[in-house]
């Protein structure tokens, strides 16, 4: 059927060219959203580097949360306040739970638990605090590194 | 001919003789034929062997290297003594090579390093290669040159020349505890020599070189412990972080601490911790977190971090207290922090805590406790004035991480050998970190420890660790009763140590309290505590 509806506009298309306009999704952005909302972080990710429009959606926050969260119940208010606060759900997917989620093997999980989520965000908050030390004292608390509590989790896993 | 067990090398055998099959293409062996079947590939490396021969010729050169590895005395053997006629021969230099190696060697370590010792010394299998004896020992002293240059033999002399290390440090501390510094300081020194043909960079070599300067501190400096304990509070405070970095026992006590904290102040509204050793604060902000995001809503919490006086007129505990502060705010949390300077711990009185009597209190000991089990005949047990005012409190909780090791006891050498033990699985643990500079850093804060431990005495050896068994009689006889860490705790300790990429660590849980250690060896453990209500307290439940 779908062929037949091919053919139909191939036979119309060289006619009616200019009549028909192309869709073209960046004209449509609640579609747009809708899609991006589906992807995985690295999908997300590459979708940021394909135009400006797509960028600015991707860089929006509440694509990660729906990321971070999207098989579990919806987590209480409470929870993204304080996610906002120590610094976005994007930086705490990228920093925190995408290598928690690998590391515990859960990736190809759906849902992942209550504890994993608490760990994650604990991480996430001593990050957090740690970055609080480089940028506001004169950075002698911390030294001439960065903050790296979490560079654990960056290193590659010894099979 | 000592026929080795061919089905240990089956497997890998079958490996390699598949690999040499494969690379023998069918149109080189019919221009071959007339060659008697030499093997194509193997000849353009300048060796002839039979294409028919090619699966012996690989068992065996197989079977000659496991005897090359496990046997360092006749490689030095074949050095000198082996002549070959016929290099590209494969398969009958093999063949002569195995046929060597296999005449029974024995004690091959002590014959190459002893190279002045006498020929008593030798076994009787030595006896039987008469004509070789002389020719050996002349060549000894060229050998083991030879020996160290070649990499391949490293490892099996390097086991030797650890072993031989240890067997050196137990000596030395043995004359140390009778004594006689001048038989140690010559021990010292052949430990030394010994160093330097030994792999510093990692494993015994590494762990002993620490332990040798500590005792040549302790030898030749006394055990006032000058050096060692006179870091600054921005040293310790930058090698404590790093040390948190590179390994999980910081992380798995702040996190098996704060889950007990966290249990013991639900339905609380008003809470007080109070933090025996403060640092950068790193434990608080996930307690923060944590309590902010708990069922109920975030309770008034205040901090009392106790903590080193800054030399430099910077008051740090101050802006630790800021910056926590501000992560309170941010997520919150009403906060309130109170700095105490002190550098030791007894001198802390109660009454410097400002406890009110309406909060919760819990008390945070992370490896702070056994720095008061020096004791002084003309004081008060520092330990038991300490306890005491904790329990004064009341606390909720008392949590209590220390290092499990028996590094207290009174007679060095026992002290000595726990402690090397202790230390050398605690490097192991280490290597598995590939973070610099955090490992480097953290290595000297366990040198540190390590220094304190040997190269002190008296009020100056403040790590004075102790098992966990004897700070549950210590504690219970103080008045308090254990709390079972719960499962939470140990499920996410567990997570925790999955989540760090070396694959030794591992949690028990030891009657109610969780151990962290590194393959099987536990060497931090947590506990918590609370105080045992006998109607005497100052302040009400």
């Amino acid at each position: 059927m779908v062929q037949n509806h091919h053919c139909e506009d191939h036979e119309t298309v060289g006619e009616n060219k200019e009549k028909r306009p192309k869709f073209f999704i960046n004209d449509h952005v609640d579609i747009l959203i809708e899609i991006l909302k589906r992807l995985d972080g690295r999908s997300l990710c590459v979708a940021a580097s394909v135009c400006r429009l797509w960028c600015t959606i991707a860089r929006n926050d509440s694509l990660w949360e729906n990321l971070c969260f999207r098989h579990v119940s919806p987590p209480s208010s409470s929870v993204r306040s304080v996610v906002l606060a120590l610094g976005g759900y994007k930086r705490l997917y990228t920093g925190c739970v995408r290598p928690v989620r690998s590391r515990l093997g859960r990736m190809r999980k759906a849902s992942w638990s209550r504890d994993e989520v608490q760990l994650s965000l604990s991480l996430f908050c001593v990050d957090y605090y740690e970055r609080l030390g480089g940028s506001n004292s004169s950075g002698r608390l911390v030294g001439e590194s960065s903050p790296s509590s979490l560079m654990f989790l960056c290193k590659p896993v010894n099979i | 001919m000592v026929l080795y067990d061919s089905a240990t090398l089956g497997g890998s055998c079958s490996g390699s003789s598949s690999s040499s099959s494969s690379s023998k293409p069918p149109p080189l062996q019919q221009r071959q034929q007339t060659q008697q079947d030499i093997d194509g590939f193997l000849a353009g490396a300048g060796y002839r062997v039979r294409s028919s021969e090619l699966r012996k010729v690989a068992q065996r050169l197989e079977r000659l290297e496991t005897a090359m590895v496990n046997s360092p005395a006749d490689l030095s053997q074949l050095a000198s003594d082996t002549i070959h006629y016929n290099p590209s021969d494969l398969a009958s230099w093999v063949d002569s090579l195995l046929s060597e190696l296999t005449q029974p060697p024995t004690c091959p370590s002590e014959f190459i390093m002893d190279p002045v010792s006498n020929q008593t010394v030798v076994s009787d299998a030595w006896t039987t290669a008469e004509p070789h004896m002389p020719q050996v020992h002349q060549n000894i002293s060229y050998e083991q040159q030879s020996l160290n240059n070649q990499l391949t033999v490293v490892p099996a002399m390097e086991e030797d020349s650890g072993i031989r290390l240890v067997h050196m440090l137990m000596t030395c501390a043995e004359c140390v505890q009778r004594g006689d510094f001048s038989l140690a300081t010559s021990c010292l020194e052949d430990m030394q020599g010994l160093l330097t043909r030994v792999n510093t960079v990692c494993g015994i070599g590494k762990v002993a070189g620490h332990f040798i300067d500590a005792l040549s501190r302790r030898i030749f400096q006394g055990i006032g412990g000058g050096s060692v304990n006179g870091g600054s509070a921005y040293e310790n405070e930058l090698l404590y972080h790093h040390f948190y970095e590179a390994c999980p026992y910081l992380k798995f006590a702040h996190f098996t601490a704060n889950q007990a904290i966290l249990e013991a102040f639900d339905g609380h509204d008003c809470v007080h911790v109070v933090d025996f050793n403060l640092m950068h604060g790193l434990q608080w902000p996930a307690l923060i977190q944590a309590l902010a995001l708990r069922p109920g809503g975030p309770p008034l919490l205040r901090l009392t971090g106790i903590g080193p006086p800054s030399p430099d007129g910077r008051d740090s505990l101050r802006e630790i207290g800021l910056r926590l502060a501000e992560l309170a705010r941010s997520v919150n949390v009403r906060f309130a922090f109170r700095g105490v300077a002190a550098s030791r711990l007894e001198d802390v009185k109660p009454w410097m805590l400002q406890v009110n009597p309406k909060e919760s209190v819990a008390v945070n000991s992370i490896m702070q406790l056994h720095r008061l089990l020096g004791s002084d005949p003309n004081r008060n047990s520092p330990i038991e004035t300490v306890l005491s005012w904790i329990r004064s409190l009341n606390p909720k909780i008392m949590t209590v991480v220390e290092q499990e090791a028996n590094h207290n006891q009174p007679g060095f050498l026992d002290r000595f050998t726990e402690a090397l033990h202790y230390y050398s699985t605690m490097f192991d643990s280490l290597e598995a970190c590939t973070v610099q500079p955090n490992k480097a850093l953290a290595e000297i804060y366990i040198q540190r420890e390590i220094a304190n431990v040997v190269s002190c005495e008296g009020s100056a050896r403040v790590e004075r660790h102790e098992p966990l068994s004897k700070w549950r009689t210590r504690l219970s006889g103080a008045g308090f009763r254990p709390l079972h860490l719960g499962s939470n705790a140990y499920k996410q300790a567990s997570m925790l140590l999955t989540l760090f990429s070396a694959e030794g660590y591992s949690v028990e849980e030891n009657d109610g309290c969780l151990t962290l250690g590194w393959h099987s060896r536990p060497l931090i453990a947590a506990s918590a505590w609370q105080a045992v209500s006998d109607g005497t307290a100052d302040f009400p439940a």
